[in-house]
């Protein structure tokens, strides 16, 4: 692509580039914006309007300081206003941001999930919902408890379903690009390898939890024979889905022109 | 009804057999589902045999006509169809699966059909939830349950409706808010499920809004076996509509061509070329009273399933069974006394029904046994097997006979009594059995199913 010769322009160039750099940061804005909302389809429309807001603050800052220092503006009183700006956003939002990153990780590591019965601290109950923020338990006398996740990484946890130790349950992230009905046939093929560690009367499960246009988030449960088998049982089925989505990911060879063929 | 609902249909046999293979690649323009209107039925496609689809058809159009339902569509396995085809108001989708993936599901399923009518020892869950088969089942399973939400996304339906026991994981594997009803279509017995299939049963069952079956006595099973959710018994039915009623001379004409004589005594048999079916029962039964009654004729209507069809799973029971019954009928000395029709088209079925005596339907198992309604549409006495459904409206003597298809002998025995019958016998069963057909009929059901999605989606 041949560039236009801007040096005519002469003192108008900054300008000329700041505007540039503003139509970018518009374009970029926009773009990203999308992304987050259709990213965000099955989350709560308030959750999504303030994340998609706050990004698109983020990238008009951005864009603003490096016009601004185009056109030859000092800009260091601009950027500590960010920087603080952004340092009292982070604390006022701490324990959002703890709870989010409790729920990630309780996810992964606290077995429990929707149907279960819980104990943490004073309260028991049925878990009926786990969202960023809480985890809201049904008690028997029909109460609502609204858990904050971050009790979870903070207390003893105590699942109270009966047999809850036979299930171990893996997160998995599958991208859209990856036929999700060719995945579940690879992965219980490949799982049937552990089959004398597993429950024969439970073949694995393989149930969705949310979906976007990028990911689908699944669960696959499975169920031990012996408590014991839990560490080595979950430590293999990850790594059995992780060769799985990482042979679907590759793009297929065609055998005849080895050429590649788009993903299904 | 304050809307009319959106209606997504799911059946492992589709509603259309493509009979023009170019049809299969044939694509709608702008990736729109191509628009049959301008292909030919019986030489390009064909309406699917079997009671699933007898059942569906007339029901959608009746519940389109009553204003119940609005655009409805229909998800089912056709690896040799186009993507998706507008037929008779209804949108068609064909859920596609590569010829080696349709073996593995077809060993499942075979395998789950033979133990709900008891034709083998069941297998343990390692022969059978954790082989490389069960895999391509569950694929089956999952490429439907995509396409289901997929259409949800476009289409906005207001409820699922999954005909049989193929589909059950469809429930558990599609994550969506919507109601899900489940119909099964096949026995389920006291006892069938075996005790190790039992968890993975409750899973798929408890992901459904509601479960329909087809009798009192498989309902009370279903109980039996644990299931607490929302479940009722529904009979299947057909559309008289669907049926034609030639007369005598009409009747015959049209079945001169396999070789049957005015003057014959024809006993019908309609069923697909299966073990099950019990053909043979009906041609030993024959062979004990064939030289007593040198007019009698016996005629197997029915070629393979869905499954066993070329165009289908290409399974190769209809086949083989076929030919076992043929060489039975050799080893009887029954050639010409025992015909096979093969597929016959509806208005053949129609003569076939019109011309003979009374009809026999003598399956080893039987999830209702459509056939014993439309022998009664066609007001004619029927002798049917003590193991099909649809013995629990059955009076024995005074709307039918009934038998033990273990027994030979007892069949034989109830073939006499109505060949040796003046007619008044017959005629009695044949219009006792025509009120009994009611329930069974699309006008006492499409009542029963509005109601029941009714209650399923909300008021």
């Amino acid at each position: 692509m041949i560039l236009p010769n801007l040096a005519p322009l002469g003192p108008a160039l900054p300008f000329v580039y700041a505007a540039i750099i503003l139509a970018v940061t518009w374009a970029l804005a926009r773009a990203v914006n999308r992304l987050i909302r259709s990213v965000m389809s099955e989350s709560m429309p308030h959750v999504a309007v303030s994340s998609s807001r706050f990004t698109s603050v983020l990238i008009w800052v951005v864009g603003i300081v490096l016009a601004v220092q185009e056109i030859g503006v000092s800009t260091d009183i601009l950027l500590l206003v960010v920087g603080l700006a952004g340092v009292a956003a982070v604390i006022a939002c701490r324990e959002a941001l703890e709870n989010a990153g409790a729920k990630y990780f309780s996810d992964v590591y606290i077995p429990f999930k929707i149907g279960d019965s819980v104990r943490v601290g004073e309260h028991e109950g049925k878990v009926i919902e786990i969202n960023p923020m809480t985890t809201l338990l049904l008690t028997e006398k029909d109460q609502l408890v609204s858990i904050p996740n971050r009790m979870f990484m903070g207390q003893v946890v105590v699942n109270t379903t009966p047999q809850a130790w036979k299930e171990v349950a893996i997160p998995i992230s599958v991208t859209s690009g990856i036929n999700l009905a060719e995945f579940e046939s690879e992965v219980r093929k490949s799982l049937s390898k552990l089959r004398s560690r597993l429950d024969p009367r439970f073949p694995p499960l393989l149930s969705g939890r949310a979906r976007n246009p990028l990911t689908s988030d699944l669960t696959l449960t499975l169920f031990i024979r012996q408590p014991g088998d839990r560490d080595i049982v979950t430590t293999e089925a990850n790594r059995r889905v992780s060769l799985v989505l990482e042979k679907l990911q590759r793009p297929k060879r065609n055998a005849r022109n080895g050429r590649a063929e788009p993903a299904t | 009804m304050s809307e009319a609902w959106r209606v997504c249909i799911n059946t492992q046999t589709p509603l259309l057999q493509y009979l023009d293979p170019g049809l299969a690649r044939t694509v709608g323009r702008d990736d729109r589902p191509l628009d049959l209107g301008s292909y030919h039925e019986g030489t390009d496609y064909r309406v699917s045999p079997g009671g699933v689809t007898r059942m569906v058809l007339p029901l959608l159009r009746r519940l389109g006509e009553m204003g119940a339902i609005r655009d409805p569509h229909w998800v089912s396995l056709n690896a040799k169809g186009p993507k998706s085809v507008r037929y008779d108001g209804l949108v068609l989708h064909n859920v596609e699966m590569s010829r080696l993936r349709m073996a593995g599901y077809g060993t499942i399923k075979e395998a789950v059909w033979r133990v709900a009518h008891g034709t083998r020892t069941s297998k343990g869950p390692d022969e059978l939830l954790w082989t490389a088969d069960f895999s391509e089942f569950a694929y089956y399973n999952r490429a439907t349950a995509e396409l289901l939400r997929r259409l949800d996304e476009a289409n906005d339906f207001d409820v699922y409706y999954v005909h049989d026991f193929q589909q059950l994981p469809v429930g558990s594997m599609l994550s969506r808010a919507k109601p899900k009803i489940f119909r099964w279509h096949i026995p389920f017995e006291k006892g069938m499920i075996p005790p190790d299939w039992r968890s993975t049963f409750e899973e798929y069952l408890r992901h459904y809004d509601m479960v329909i079956m087809s009798t009192d006595r498989y309902l009370r099973a279903l109980r039996d076996f644990g299931y607490k959710g929302p479940a009722k018994r529904m009979f299947p039915y057909v559309d008289p509509k669907d049926y034609t009623f030639p007369s005598p001379k009409e009747a015959q004409a049209v079945c001169a061509k396999w070789g049957i004589h005015p003057k014959d005594q024809v006993i019908l048999v309609v069923g697909r070329m299966d073990p099950m079916k019990g053909q043979d029962v009906a041609i030993q039964a024959f062979a004990t009273l064939a030289s007593s009654f040198p007019r009698a004729k016996l005629v197997l209507v029915g070629n393979g399933s869905f499954s066993s069809s070329r165009a289908g799973l290409a399974l190769t029971k209809g086949e083989a069974w076929r030919a076992g019954l043929e060489q039975l009928i050799k080893d009887l000395g029954l050639e010409g006394r025992v015909v096979l029709t093969g597929h016959v088209t509806q208005p053949e079925l129609d003569a076939l029904y019109e011309r003979c005596l009374f009809t026999v339907l003598p399956s080893h198992r039987e999830g209702f046994g459509l056939v014993v309604v439309e022998s009664w549409l066609h007001r004619r006495a029927t002798v049917v097997s003590d193991r099909a459904g649809i013995t629990e409206l059955l009076h024995p003597g005074k709307n039918g006979l009934v038998f033990d298809p273990t027994k030979v002998s007892s069949l034989a025995q109830d073939l006499h009594v109505l060949l040796d019958d003046s007619g008044e016998l017959r005629h009695r069963l044949a219009e006792e059995g025509y009120r009994t057909a009611g329930p069974c009929l699309l006008d006492a059901a499409a009542g029963e199913e509005v109601a029941m999605i009714k209650e399923v989606v909300g008021p």
